[in-house]
């Protein structure tokens, strides 16, 4: 053939021949299979030809030229497709019969791996279904009610130093205005609570009962077990929540008993029982337990004036028709602006406002003393970040061995593309495949969720138990996440595979995964990410343990106390117990630490501020060992520190006072003295600031609050002693007191919630990362196995052997921690400081560890690795193909 | 010179009888009508593959990528069960046209 070719050095039979095939393609009719098949046959016809003794050219045109039009061959070859086949049918077909086949041929040809990938995707998308029960259970609290869109909170926003502050609670005499001024209004409830306590026979128990207007049935959906809504109109009936008809009559319907509820000592009232509420939504913030009419507050409390401007109640709601009415409502109501400042001149309204009852709980955080609360933006941030992560983590896990497993899989792709497959067919082969995986993946981590997450979340949240897994929106959901992953960790190796020519990887010239950039970029991601994660987890945990232990700033282990109903109960109580022999020292207060304090505003000269104010006994400071900075505590018999103040240190730094001793300040229109300063406390738990806080001198006859220290050692005996003491002296009350540690039982659960929460999430970070690197560096050693056997029989040790392997990802390494460990930290730092008003401080230790969690798990998956070569026998090792 | 019309109708069963003599590849099976009609038969080469390709999407016959011995690969077509009962049915067709195509010419053309 040579010499024919320099017969006709003008002729050029191969350009000829591409050109050729290039017209068959530009008719989109065949697919690379059938212009393959053309190609030989002209090849084939050539051939003959040129043997029979024509030239090159000759040949060439000759067997085109019997080979005929290629416009009609291409149209025949279109009505074939046309009548048989559609898109759908090839793609069915084909993925079912083929790639099905190929999938899991190459799933068990490596099994670990493909357990890794799907177990990581199984775990992603397990959480992902936590995060959406989680979210969606938070996105319906209080919307079950009919008419949430017609139902609106009022609010009133107050300018506090520059600064628009909204408040949630209302003047008293607010609602009655709205319904009498107002046509556009339909309905209109006021709602209050008070403590009181609440008996049936021998059930005697503390508890809080819910005034409200009888609309309040109407306008919120509280259906009733038993009874009628209606009967609310009676000042007389009280309704109650299921649990509380439960707890005082079991099974029983209570409806037509009377139970009494007493108030403070002397006022007490029968009530008789005309309903009981079916058992409420999980996802509910207002509800109820006691339900009585508003006007039975002018029995309980005479002194509250409901048409005292002053006086504020918790929740005023309306209801309109129509919510376009709300503007010219706001409109009218700018003339009660002038009831309000007039008689509360420090802080003037300087509007009102609504807030419907449907997005009541998230604009929750945004407004102040609301009867609805938000706690839960720190999980609907967190958990969607978290479960992002893991999500990215795991898809970066499946990439990463995906690229591996392809490189393994290039003489398959190869042989594919001779016989005829398309770059789109591969592509589409590829793709489907891993939407295969990770649909098998979809369904093990639906089962994974059902089984094993959810319930577990539940444990520590109120979510599943009403968690509907047949949802369409959650599966419409899982599918796209699925989609969303299937595509976004195949698409790269995939359309990467694809390019390459077939004759190359015969060759063996295509290597792919080693030195390329693309595929070092997303290792380097992998490992970014399970540093980010195991940092994340390594301080979150560092951070929980931080305010789990830290201190209060006063004595809560040695310390007793009891609420009682009068003063002159107080000093009855307190003469029993300073006879025991456990009892260090007792005080009395109105106010308590982290059980109740005042808001106060004080005067200074230019400007006015609002603190806490918590008015105590003078033994206060010393029984509850506060400690001071400076000055002094009250003296117990000095008529002049009636007008003298304690403030803590956050006081002084927010006044920036450079001598804080002798400053004056004005409460109402009287003058104070600061006299002394007492190092900063938590008044509440550590999810809130510090605030400016002042001690001031309690009249005795105001005092509620007995607070014992006592000894550690006989504590519990001490406790008993003063339930005893209560018992004898009150018998017709319930016991009202406690470990003063105890007042933070809701919080240190819900620390240890968080710590359970983020081992957990601790644990699948570390599991994910160890497993993806465990994948990865396991696939890289068995692709190189050969190499490792020939190292080995000339000699090489495994610490050589480990050299080699950790050589090669040490800078990755080194890159991953530099860039990860910080990121982590940064997004813990913004994590933490949504929850906790004091995180964790930054430290190295955090730092540290993580990197030190990270080697170890990078060492130990060489370690198996390396030990796994050294074991082997070479010989097997040279054997593999 | 056969007739472009009747040279299509009669490719599937002509195509599927060469299978049936055994397995073979697109040019073979072009060489081997080019020489049993020498070349009577309107053929153009490339016309035959769209024809293959129908017969293999109804699962008449079947095809397989083959390396034989350094060669270039080849796509072999092979006759499948279903191909040869269509076989059958093609020859008892073609047999009964060719019957009554007979008895028409042996029969004397009646005088009018």
């Amino acid at each position: 053939m040579s010499n024919l070719q320099q017969h006709n050095g003008m002729f050029d039979l191969e350009k000829e021949i591409s050109q050729w095939l290039k017209s068959f393609r530009k008719q989109r009719a065949f697919d690379e299979g059938s212009i393959q098949e053309m190609e030989m046959h002209l090849r084939d016809h050539t051939e003959d030809l040129i043997g029979q003794g024509l030239s090159e050219k000759e040949a060439f045109q000759k067997a085109t030229q019997e080979f005929g039009e290629i416009n009609q061959v291409a149209k025949d070859e279109y009505s074939n497709i046309k009548r048989k086949t559609t898109i759908r049918s090839i793609l069915f077909r084909t993925m079912l019969n083929n790639y099905f086949k190929t999938t899991l041929r190459s799933m068990m040809k490596n099994p670990l791996s493909s357990f890794i990938n799907v177990f990581g995707l199984a775990v992603a998308i397990g959480a992902c279904m936590v995060t959406y029960a989680f979210i969606d259970f938070d996105l319906g609290i209080d919307r079950f009610h009919e008419n949430k869109d017609e139902i609106f909170l009022s609010t009133y926003n107050v300018n506090r130093e520059g600064k628009e502050e909204r408040y949630g609670n209302a003047p008293a005499p607010l609602a009655a205005m709205l319904k009498n001024d107002l046509s556009n209004i339909e309905n209109v409830t006021r709602v209050h609570d008070g403590n009181a306590v609440v008996k049936f026979g021998d059930n005697v128990f503390h508890e809080s009962v819910r005034y409200v207007d009888p609309a309040f049935l109407e306008m919120f959906s509280f259906p009733l077990k038993w009874g009628v809504a209606s009967s609310l109109h009676d000042i007389n009936s009280i309704i109650l929540s299921e649990e509380m008809s439960m707890k005082y009559f079991g099974e029983e319907n209570p409806v037509g008993k009377e139970i009494k509820v007493i108030i403070g000592k002397d006022i007490s009232k029968v009530f008789k029982i005309s309903g009981v509420a079916r058992k409420f939504p999980k996802a509910r913030i207002i509800d109820f337990t006691f339900l009585a009419n508003i006007e039975n507050m002018k029995v309980f409390y005479p002194s509250f004036d409901f048409h005292d401007w002053k006086k504020q109640i918790n929740a005023t709601f309306i209801q309109v028709k129509n919510p376009s009415d709300l503007a010219s409502i706001k409109d009218q109501m700018r003339k009660y602006k002038d009831f309000q400042n007039e008689v509360e001149s420090d802080w003037p309204i300087s509007s009102f406002g609504f807030v419907s009852l449907h997005d009541l709980h998230l604009a929750s955080d945004e407004i102040k003393n609301d009867i609805s609360y938000d706690a839960s933006d720190e999980g609907r941030v967190g958990l969607p970040v978290i479960t992002g992560f893991i999500l990215a983590l795991a898809c970066f896990n499946y990439l990463n061995i995906a690229i591996v497993s392809a490189a393994k899989r290039l003489k398959e792709i190869g042989m594919r593309k001779v016989i005829g497959a398309s770059k789109r067919l591969i592509v589409i082969q590829f793709l489907a495949e891993n939407l295969l995986l990770t649909f098998i993946a979809g369904i093990i981590g639906f089962i994974l969720a059902a089984t094993v997450f959810l319930p577990w979340f539940s444990g520590f949240s109120d979510i599943s138990s009403e968690f509907d897994l047949l949802d369409p929106n959650l599966w419409l959901a899982l599918f796209v996440i699925l989609l969303f992953t299937g595509i976004a960790s195949g698409i790269y190796p995939a359309f990467y595979i694809s390019k390459f020519q077939a004759v190359n990887i015969f060759k063996g010239s295509v290597k792919f995964g080693k030195k390329n950039l693309a595929t070092k970029i997303f290792l380097t991601a992998q490992l970014i990410l399970t540093c980010v994660g195991i940092g994340f987890a390594v301080i979150f945990a560092q951070n929980s343990w931080y305010q789990g232990n830290r201190e209060w700033g006063y004595n809560q282990r040695e310390v007793l106390y009891a609420e009682l109903q009068t003063a002159s109960d107080l000093e009855k109580l307190k003469a029993e117990m300073v006879k025991e022999a456990g009892v260090i020292a007792v005080a009395g207060s109105r106010h308590h630490l982290s059980k109740r304090f005042a808001t106060t505003i004080i005067h200074l000269p230019d400007h006015q501020y609002e603190v806490q104010e918590l008015a105590v006994g003078a033994d206060y400071f010393e029984t509850i060992d506060l400690e001071l900075k400076e000055g002094r505590f009250f003296n117990p018999n000095q008529e002049s520190d009636k007008k003298s103040l304690v403030v803590n240190q956050t006081f002084v730094n927010s006044l920036s006072l450079d001598q804080p001793l002798g400053t004056q300040v004005k409460i109402d229109s009287t003058q104070y003295q600061i006299v002394g300063v007492v190092k900063d406390f938590h008044f509440n738990n550590f999810y809130y600031e510090l605030r400016p806080m002042i001690f001031t001198l309690a009249d005795e006859n105001a005092q509620l609050f007995l607070t014992l220290k006592v000894d550690e050692k006989s504590k519990v005996a001490s406790y008993k002693a003063l339930q005893a003491a209560w018992i004898e002296l009150f018998p017709e009350t319930p016991f009202n007191g406690g470990f003063q540690e105890d007042t933070w039982v809701g919080f240190y659960e819900d620390l240890n919630t968080m710590q359970r929460f983020t081992r957990a999430t601790a644990v699948v970070f570390v599991l994910l990362a160890s497993l993806g690197l465990y994948g990865l560096i396991q696939l890289n050693i068995k692709g190189r196995i050969r190499e490792f056997s020939i190292r080995k029989t000339l000699g090489a040790r495994s610490r050589n052997l480990a050299n080699n392997i950790v050589k090669q990802y040490l800078v990755i390494f080194g890159i991953a921690i530099v860039l990860g460990i910080p990121a982590a930290h940064i997004l813990n730092s913004a994590m933490l400081g949504m929850m906790f008003a004091d995180p964790l401080p930054y430290g190295y230790l955090g730092a540290v560890l993580s990197s030190i969690l990270l080697i170890v798990v990078l060492a130990a998956v060489i370690a198996t690795q390396v030990r796994k070569v050294t074991r082997s026998n070479p010989v097997e090792g040279l054997k593999v193909e | 010179m056969i007739s472009k019309n009747l040279t299509a109708a009669s490719t599937k069963p002509i195509i599927l009888g060469i299978l049936k003599q055994g397995n073979s590849y697109g040019y073979l099976i072009i060489k081997k009508i080019k020489e049993l009609s020498g070349g009577k038969m309107e053929y153009s080469d490339g016309m035959l593959y769209p024809v293959l390709h129908r017969l293999e999407k109804d699962g008449l016959i079947k095809s397989n990528w083959t390396m034989d011995g350094g060669t270039r690969p080849r796509k072999y077509y092979e006759i499948t069960a279903l191909g040869k009962e269509e076989l059958v049915t093609e020859q008892a067709q073609w047999q009964q046209v060719n019957a009554v195509l007979n008895t028409l010419w042996d029969v004397k053309p009646s005088t009018t």
